[in-house]
This record gives structure tokens, C-alpha cells and sequence, in this order.
């Protein structure tokens, strides 16, 4: 993947019990303790912007956010800069997301679900990935050879129909793993700050 | 085909060259600091002028609440100023002149928000747009890709002229003398980089309105004001100026002198440019807390100032811009994409009543109207930009203005559209009504990302929002149309001297804690340019304040006269009534009670003025000390009484003797022999706080024991103005907050 910038989405089951501005000590309690390995510095809240960024965990490398930038509540991990070469970055950052949203799961108690089987990318780059036709085949084909061998099964990618936006896909699996059976296949959680 | 590989390659031949050409320079730049060629206190200059500011924490060090952390950057030992590391995030700051906007320029910042900041675009209480979050490395490109869009980041910050505003309704507005827009289009790019602007010992503000009375300009409070105006001469109309000069918030506000009654259209430029060139020769370049030009105006007198101005104008080389713009002054008109019509009767969309009522304002030109879409705390998502951005093209005709509401206002809506245009909005959650109204609350960035910040201005900005939006309607017109802005320390970018309530953060030591604080700041004018300035009443407990809010909301409508506004009622029932309120806030649990007192809206970390610097520790908490201060603060207040009344020499004296206590309470700690003598007390007190730097904090040094020793050096002068009394009332305060935050840290017991 050339693009050193993208953002992958894990979606959250509805829930009445879910109130975004609870993560906001959890994500500062990330800082504190340092839990993601990664260099985070700054948790900003935007939970008053409506289908907003939510509240985010700014980091150095990457961003974390909760929020329903595309309609629907969801975590998202935003690389900006840096990260593993260009043929291990997307299975990073899926190792990031999913890990991030397995420690949320277990901060929540039972109030935040994540739905492992459905994830979108987004590819925050128009230099390196123009949202066209050539930058989406390659991109399909690094997604479902990588999800294919996480997950097991088939996988569906779908183009999000966007002309201004970044190029956006809907990714849907066939098999919907556990988050900590997915970390498993992927790695485990991360050691270092990537 | 070459496919371009760097935004560089693929721009090539989009950007104007000179513009170009600066981007390549601070691109050099960036990489000469990179390898330590450039010193790091010019490169900061380098940057700021660029519009490329720090963000809180750029220290590298942060408090979590129990203690203070390095954040281990990866360029360690890099820095892009001082103190200042480099992988720090970062603002960038895009100045927008008048804050006018084409739907391609606005479709460009969304894509920039979305590659490289965190998903929001702010606007500030300047008309400009900010981005936070951002690498250094990152923003030759943003220049770059703005500069294709025909934006500009230069001088956005820095020693410069800053954002040229103006009203947002200018050219639509039927109040206005003349549209003022081509005037401020013509003067934002003829200042930019020019010769004479180049030099300041600090920043220089210029805004225009089209009228006197109504609030949109405010050009009350700018370093050059200039609302358009008319005269028959000789049975033609000639247009021209007031013209102001000298204004300015921060931390002691100063209302502009007026410098010419009537300027002629042909003089704005050629004056405009001996103003700055006799600020950039007689302008402070040591001190940068009386830097600003509103102190040169206040230090020689308008009349001799204009003295200097017109002898300066006198020599200045004669340039054609400063009257070639004027052959057209249609250039910067808008073509309304459809023609305007009534809006029908019928059922309209759900909320269209409301928001029309509060966001829709007929146009001069019959058949059209202004539509405001409200944006909480300034803030939008680039999904929603570039929402906007298609509405303006469906229904507008390209033109869009942020406003320093921290709104987005369009013009020209065909009236018969305008179900149909908030019908879109809404859709997208932009439909809520109420702006510039009491739920639509003004924040400056305050500890979110500001390195100057003290309270959470945005959280308080936020919690009120959510509380006065459940009462909002049932309301009587006159309480809805209250304003409130919050700052989130005494620097006044949240404007909140000209609000009805208007709120600054600060601090207090309270049970052996630090509690964050905002002073309530009462009696601010929004209407005719800003036109007066509120004074601080007193501080209450952040989480105290939406209750301050809602008490005096209440209190205002259930006590009211017929037409009388708030201002009108604060000055009736007095200070004094509104003080009592204060001190009952002012209590609060123990931290053992009730903790969520001492964490900050938005913000579970225990609260911390931490993040600012560390302060100097000495000595030992002497609770003697916070009685010495409570005594200077009741003082203080006594001063804005007599003020009140019309006792100018007696509030002056008042604000000295406040200031007096508060240095006797601090310098006590160090000599416990301290007579009574104001002499000697200033004697010593410069001995033990102003010598030994220990007064001085880390960002203004020490300004505040300034506006001591000059308050002490001018003691015998007896006649004061009024505005005199104003401003030494202002300095006492910020005196007596200096002195709250230096007992702080010389107790030592507090982050």
C-alpha cells in the first residue's frame, strides 16, 4: 500500500448504554499508563460536532477516534506518518485497531460491542492513492489477500461511490472472529510504537 | 506520462510563482533547521510568519493528571523554536481575508483537514481557518495546495498584519453606507508583505464595517478600524471612513481612538501605511506586553500621534494601488446563481420556523436572503465542508462567509430556496438553529490546544451550550439574544469583554488545591463595533459557572424593564448585586466531598496550570498570604464601583491600593518585617519578586509587575478619565492574578 496514510474502521453494535464522552477518561487513562505502545500525547473532544470525529486520542504516529464521521459509531485508526514499509502497513494497522478495540471492549464492561466483520479504509492520501479506479484494484486485492488469511472465508470489498472524498472501502467478512482471535492471528498485541 | 511523486510536481504551474517560490524558501528552511543551520528563535519567527504556531504540550512534557510526563518525541533534540519540539503537533492557521470563501477553496480545506489535522476545521473569532494537529514537516504541502486554491498562510501569524475582517454582510446589508469589501480586498493583499509592514514589534489588526451601530466589524477593538461612511460634497456623494486607530482586547483592553472623522476614500491606503510605518519606528520592540499599538496611541496622545501619521503620510513615495483598485470597485461583487423570489406559504420542513427565525436575514436586494449555518464552537467536519460547498454551489453562486461567531454565513438565498437549502442542512445535522444567539456560545481554543490557556474556555463553551439549549425557547427575545464568549485566559481571543457575560480562565488555590476558575467579566457592549468593555466581577469555579449563567439569565428576565437590554440592567441594579452572586458561587465541597470540582469541563484529569511552564518553588504555603490577596481582590472590586458611580480618581486609587495589598500579601512571605509604607512595599516587593524573576511567568515574564511599578511611578497624578480608571482597574486585575499564580508557586505544594 503506497499510501502512508489511512484510516481503518472497526463498527460498533448499537447500544443504548453508550455515551461517547465516557471515553474520555479512558482514553487519557491510555495515556497515562501508556497501554496502546504508541506515542500518544492528547485527548481533544468533539462529541458537539454531529456525525463528527467524537473524542480522539491524538498520538504521535497515529490517531485513535470513537466517533460517526461516516454516519455510524465506530472506532478508527488513523495512521498519519511513519509505520511499517509500504507492504505491511494495512496488517499493522488492523493489528492497532483491532487491539485498541479489544481494550475498550474490556474497559466498557458490556457497553461497547465492536462487530469484527465489518471494517471501511479510507486512504488519506490523494497524492499516493487517488481515489481512481487503478489505486482501488490494487487496494482490493492487498485487502482481501490480508483479510482472507485473518479472518478465514470470503471477503467482500465494496467501493464506496465518493469523488471528492478520499478513496473509501466497505470491507465485510464472511467470518466474524472474536477481536482476541484476531489479535492472535495477527500478532498479538503490539510491542513497540510503530 | 510522469506521475508526480510530491504535491511540488503535481501543483506545478497552479501556484501564483511568488508564492510559490516563499513555499520552496520555508521548505529550504525546514530542512536548514533540520541539520542545525538555522538558529531556532529565527525559525520560529520563519514559521509564525508563515502561519505555523505551537500547540499545547510542544514542550514535550505533559501532565496526567498525577504527574508530569515526557513525551518522547523521535526528534529528541530538534526544535523548531525555543522550547519547542519538532515533532510536536501543531496549528496552522490560513488566513482568510473577510472570511470569504469559494466552495472550491472550502472543498481544498476539507481535503487538508482530512490528510493532515484531526478531521476539523476550526473557525476563529477572526475569520480564519485553523488546523490542529499538525506536523511540521507537513506544511510546505498544506501551503502549497492552499496556495493552488489562491490561499495564502503568509503572515497569518507573527509580527504582522494579521487577517484583514470585515462584516459579514457587507454588500447585502441594508444598514450599511457602502459595501466595504472591495476596499478590504484591495487593502488585505496591498499590506501583505509590504516593506512597511515588515518591522513591528508586534501584531497589527485592521477591520472594516459598512455601518456604526451594529456589531459585525468590530472595529472597536482593532489596531486600524475603518467603517465606511458618506458626505455630500458639493452636491456629490464622496465616500470615505470613520477612521480608528489604537484599539485592541488582550489583557488590558483599549477602546480606538478616532483618528479622522471623515477619511477620504482616496487617503485609507496611503494612511493606512504611515500608521504602520510610524508603529513599526515607535512601536515597543523589548517588551512585547506593551508592544501593540494601541499603547504608542495611548502613550503619545491621538492628537500627536495623527501628528506623526500625516507628517509620515507627507513623505510617502506615491503609489498607484492606492487608488487603481478604486477605478473598479465592482470587482469583488457576487452574481446570485438564481434570481430572487418569495418564499411561498405552505408547510415547510420540521425546524424551518425556528432556524429561520434566528439563521435568516433579509437582504438589501429584494427576494434574497443570508442564511447562517450554526457550527458549535467553530468547528466543522471536512464531510460537512464539503457539504457546504455544494449548497453554495446549488444555491448561491460560490460565495460563503466565516463569520467571528465562528459561523459560516450565505448569501444570497433565493427566499423560495430556503426550505429547501435548510432541508439539506439539516440532513447533514447542520440544521440547528439559534446562532449568535445564547446557546451559540464563543470559544477560543483555551486548554484544548492553546499553550496559553488556563481553564477549558471550549468545555465550559460546550457544557453551557448543552444546559441553555434545554431552556433556550421558552425564553423571552431579549434573554435568547444574550451573547457569551469564553477565553480560556486574560489574552482575550474569545472576545469576551464585548459579550454580555463574558468569561476568562484562571485559577485559584482553594483547600490545599488548584481549582479552575473563570472570572465573570459583566457590562461588555457587542452592538456598535464593540462598542464598551466589560470589567471582571469576580472568579467562580468552572463547575460553578453554567449555574452563574443560568442565575443571572433568570434573574434578568424575571426583573427586566420594557426594552431594557442586559447592559442597562447590570448598570441598574448594580455590580455590587451581581458580586453577591459571585461569592456564593465561590463555595465549594472539599475535594474528599466532591472531586469533580477540581478537574476542569471536558477535562477528568485533576486540574493543573502544569502544562503552562513550571514555576519557580520557594517557601511554604502561609494561608496569611491568601487573606492578603482575598483583601486586594475586595479592593479591586471596590475600584470597578466607584467607577460605576463616575468616581474616576477614587476608582484609580482604589485599583493601586489593590494592588499595593497584593504585593504586601507576597512580599510578607519574604520580609516579616514589611511595614505599612507603600514606599517601602514597593521597594521590597521589587527586591524579592521583580529582581529575582520569581514574579515572572513563564510565558508574559514580568509584564504584570510592570503595571505595578507604573501604577506606583503615576500615583500622585489625581485627574483620571474614565478610560484611564478603566484600563488601571484591568491592570490591577491581571496584577492580583499574577500575584494569585506566583503564591502558587512559590507554595510549591501545586503542579
Amino acid at each position: 500500500m503506497l499510501s502512508e496514510r489511512l484510516q481503518l474502521k472497526l463498527y460498533l453494535e448499537p447500544s443504548e448504554h453508550f455515551e461517547l464522552e465516557a471515553l474520555i477518561p479512558v482514553f487519557h487513562r491510555f495515556i497515562r499508563d501508556q497501554v496502546l505502545k504508541e506515542l500518544l500525547i492528547d485527548v481533544v473532544d468533539y462529541s458537539h460536532v454531529p456525525d463528527g470525529p467524537g473524542v480522539v486520542l491524538i498520538g504521535h504516529g497515529a490517531d485513535f477516534y470513537v466517533g460517526a464521521l461516516d454516519g455510524a459509531y465506530g472506532l478508527v485508526y488513523s495512521r498519519k506518518r511513519g509505520g511499517p514499509a509500504a507492504d505491511g502497513r494495512l496488517a499493522d494497522a488492523l493489528r492497532r485497531l483491532v487491539n485498541a478495540a479489544r481494550l475498550l471492549e474490556q474497559e466498557s464492561g458490556s457497553k461497547l460491542r465492536f462487530k469484527s466483520g465489518e471494517l471501511s479504509l479510507r486512504l488519506t492520501d490523494r497524492l499516493r492513492a487517488p481515489n481512481d479506479d487503478a489505486t482501488f484494484a490494487d487496494t482490493k486485492a492487498e485487502v482481501v489477500e490480508l483479510f482472507s488469511r485473518v479472518y478465514g472465508g470470503e471477503v467482500a470489498v465494496e467501493r464506496l461511490p465518493t469523488s471528492k472524498e478520499p478513496l473509501s472501502l466497505r470491507i465485510k467478512t464472511q467470518i466474524s472472529p472474536s477481536l482476541e482471535a484476531l489479535l492472535e492471528k495477527l500478532g498479538g498485541p503490539p510491542e513497540v510504537a510503530s | 506520462m510522469t506521475v508526480a511523486t510530491t504535491w511540488k510536481q503535481k501543483l506545478a504551474g497552479k501556484v501564483r510563482e511568488d508564492w510559490a517560490r516563499e513555499i520552496d524558501i520555508f521548505e529550504t528552511q525546514i530542512e536548514l533547521r533540520k541539520k542545525g543551520k538555522v538558529e531556532e528563535k529565527l525559525f520560529a519567527e520563519t514559521r509564525l510568519r508563515r502561519g505555523t504556531y505551537g500547540q499545547r504540550y510542544d514542550n514535550g512534557q505533559r501532565h496526567d493528571g498525577e504527574k508530569t510526563q515526557t513525551l518522547p518525541f523521535p526528534s529528541a533534540e530538534l526544535t523548531k523554536g525555543p522550547v519547542t519540539m519538532w515533532d510536536a503537533p501543531g496549528m496552522q492557521r490560513i488566513k482568510i481575508p473577510y472570511g470569504k470563501l469559494s466552495a472550491d477553496q472550502l472543498d481544498t480545506l476539507s481535503e487538508l483537514a482530512e490528510e493532515y489535522s484531526d478531521q476539523i476545521l476550526h473557525i476563529t473569532t477572526r475569520q480564519d481557518i485553523q488546523l490542529h494537529f499538525i506536523h511540521i514537516e507537513d506544511t510546505p504541502d498544506i501551503m502549497r495546495r492552499l496556495a493552488a486554491a489562491g490561499i495564502t498562510t503568509r503572515e497569518a501569524c507573527g509580527n504582522t498584519v494579521r487577517n484583514v475582517t470585515a462584516c459579514p454582510y457587507a454588500g447585502v446589508c441594508s444598514t450599511e453606507s457602502f459595501d466595504v469589501i472591495p476596499y478590504a480586498n484591495a487593502l488585505a493583499f496591498f499590506l501583505l508583505g509590504h516593506p512597511d509592514t515588515q518591522d513591528f514589534g508586534r501584531k497589527f489588526k485592521v477591520a472594516f464595517s459598512g455601518c456604526k451601530d451594529e456589531p459585525c466589524g468590530l472595529t472597536n477593538f482593532h489596531d486600524a478600524g475603518a467603517i465606511a461612511k458618506t458626505r455630500v460634497v458639493n452636491g456629490e456623494v464622496k465616500r470615505g471612513f470613520e477612521y480608528y486607530v489604537g484599539g485592541g482586547l488582550g489583557a488590558v483592553p483599549y477602546p480606538a481612538a478616532l483618528f479622522d472623522e471623515f477619511l477620504a476614500e482616496e487617503e485609507l491606503f496611503p494612511i493606512t501605511q504611515a500608521v504602520c510605518r510610524v508603529f513599526a519606528r515607535l512601536g515597543e520592540r523589548e517588551n512585547r506586553a506593551r508592544a501593540r499599538l494601541k499603547f504608542v496611541v495611548k502613550k503619545l496622545g491621538i492628537d500627536e500621534f495623527k501628528r506623526l501619521v500625516l507628517e509620515e503620510r507627507a513623505k510617502l513615495r506615491p503609489d498607484e494601488r492606492w487608488t487603481s483598485f478604486l477605478k473598479d470597485l465592482h470587482v469583488t461583487d457576487e452574481q446570485p446563481l438564481k434570481a430572487g423570489s418569495e418564499l411561498a406559504p405552505g408547510s415547510y420542513p420540521e425546524g424551518f420556523e425556528a432556524w429561520r427565525k434566528t439563521n435568516v436575514q433579509a437582504q438589501s436586494q429584494k427576494g434574497y436572503s443570508t442564511a447562517k449555518v450554526t457550527l458549535p464552537l467553530g468547528d466543522f467536519t471536512p464531510g460537512q465542508g464539503r457539504l457546504m460547498a455544494e449548497l453554495a454551489r446549488r444555491f448561491t453562486g460560490d460565495s460563503m462567509r466565516l463569520t467571528v461567531e465562528q459561523n459560516m454565513l450565505f448569501r444570497w438565498v433565493s427566499d423560495a430556496d430556503l426550505p429547501a437549502f435548510y432541508q439539506e442542512l439539516r440532513k447533514a445535522g447542520l440544521g440547528a438553529a439559534g446562532a449568535d444567539h445564547i446557546t451559540d456560545v464563543v470559544s477560543c481554543p483555551g486548554t484544548d490546544t492553546c499553550k496559553l490557556g488556563i481553564s477549558s474556555s471550549r468545555g465550559l463553551a460546550t457544557e453551557l451550550h448543552k444546559q441553555l439549549s434545554v431552556i433556550a425557547d421558552q425564553l423571552p427575545p431579549a434573554a435568547q439574544e444574550l451573547h457569551i464568549k469564553c477565553s480560556g485566559c486574560s489574552n482575550s481571543c474569545g472576545q469576551h469583554h464585548v459579550a454580555d457575560m463574558g468569561f476568562l480562565g484562571v485559577s485559584r488555590n482553594m483547600n490545599g488545591r488548584r481549582v479552575p476558575h473563570f472570572q465573570l467579566v459583566i457590562g461588555g457592549q457587542y452592538k456598535n463595533n464593540g462598542g464598551s468593555y466589560g470589567l471582571a466581577i469576580g472568579a467562580i469555579p468552572s463547575k460553578q459557572v453554567p449555574k452563574a449563567v443560568k442565575t443571572l439569565t433568570d434573574r434578568f428576565v424575571a426583573e427586566k424593564r420594557d426594552g431594557e437590554n442586559f447592559q442597562a440592567f447590570v448598570a441598574r441594579i448594580g455590580k455590587k448585586e451581581i458580586r453577591k452572586l459571585v461569592d456564593e458561587l465561590s463555595v465549594i465541597p472539599s475535594y474528599e466531598q466532591d472531586p469533580s470540582y477540581y478537574s476542569d469541563w471536558g477535562d477528568p484529569r485533576e486540574y493543573t496550570i502544569g502544562d503552562l511552564g513550571v514555576g519557580e518553588c520557594a517557601g511554604e504555603v502561609v494561608p496569611l498570604v491568601q487573606v492578603g490577596l482575598a483583601d486586594s481582590e475586595r479592593e479591586l472590586f471596590e475600584a470597578q464601583l466607584l467607577l460605576d458611580e463616575g468616581s474616576s480618581d477614587s476608582a484609580a486609587a482604589r485599583a493601586f491600593s489593590a494592588m499595593v495589598l497584593a504585593a504586601k500579601a507576597l512580599t510578607r512571605e519574604k520580609n516579616s518585617f514589611l511595614g505599612e509604607g507603600v514606599d517601602e512595599i514597593v521597594s521590597e516587593f521589587r527586591t524579592h519578586y521583580y529582581d529575582t524573576k520569581l514574579f515572572f511567568d513563564p510565558f508574559s515574564g514580568g509584564k504584570f509587575a510592570h503595571y505595578f511599578f507604573r501604577a506606583y511611578e503615576h500615583r500622585a497624578e489625581t485627574v483620571s478619565s474614565k478610560d484611564s480608571a478603566h484600563q488601571l482597574i484591568e491592570e490591577a486585575q491581571l496584577f492580583v492574578e499574577a500575584a494569585h499564580q506566583c503564591y502558587t508557586r512559590i507554595a510549591g505544594a501545586l503542579p
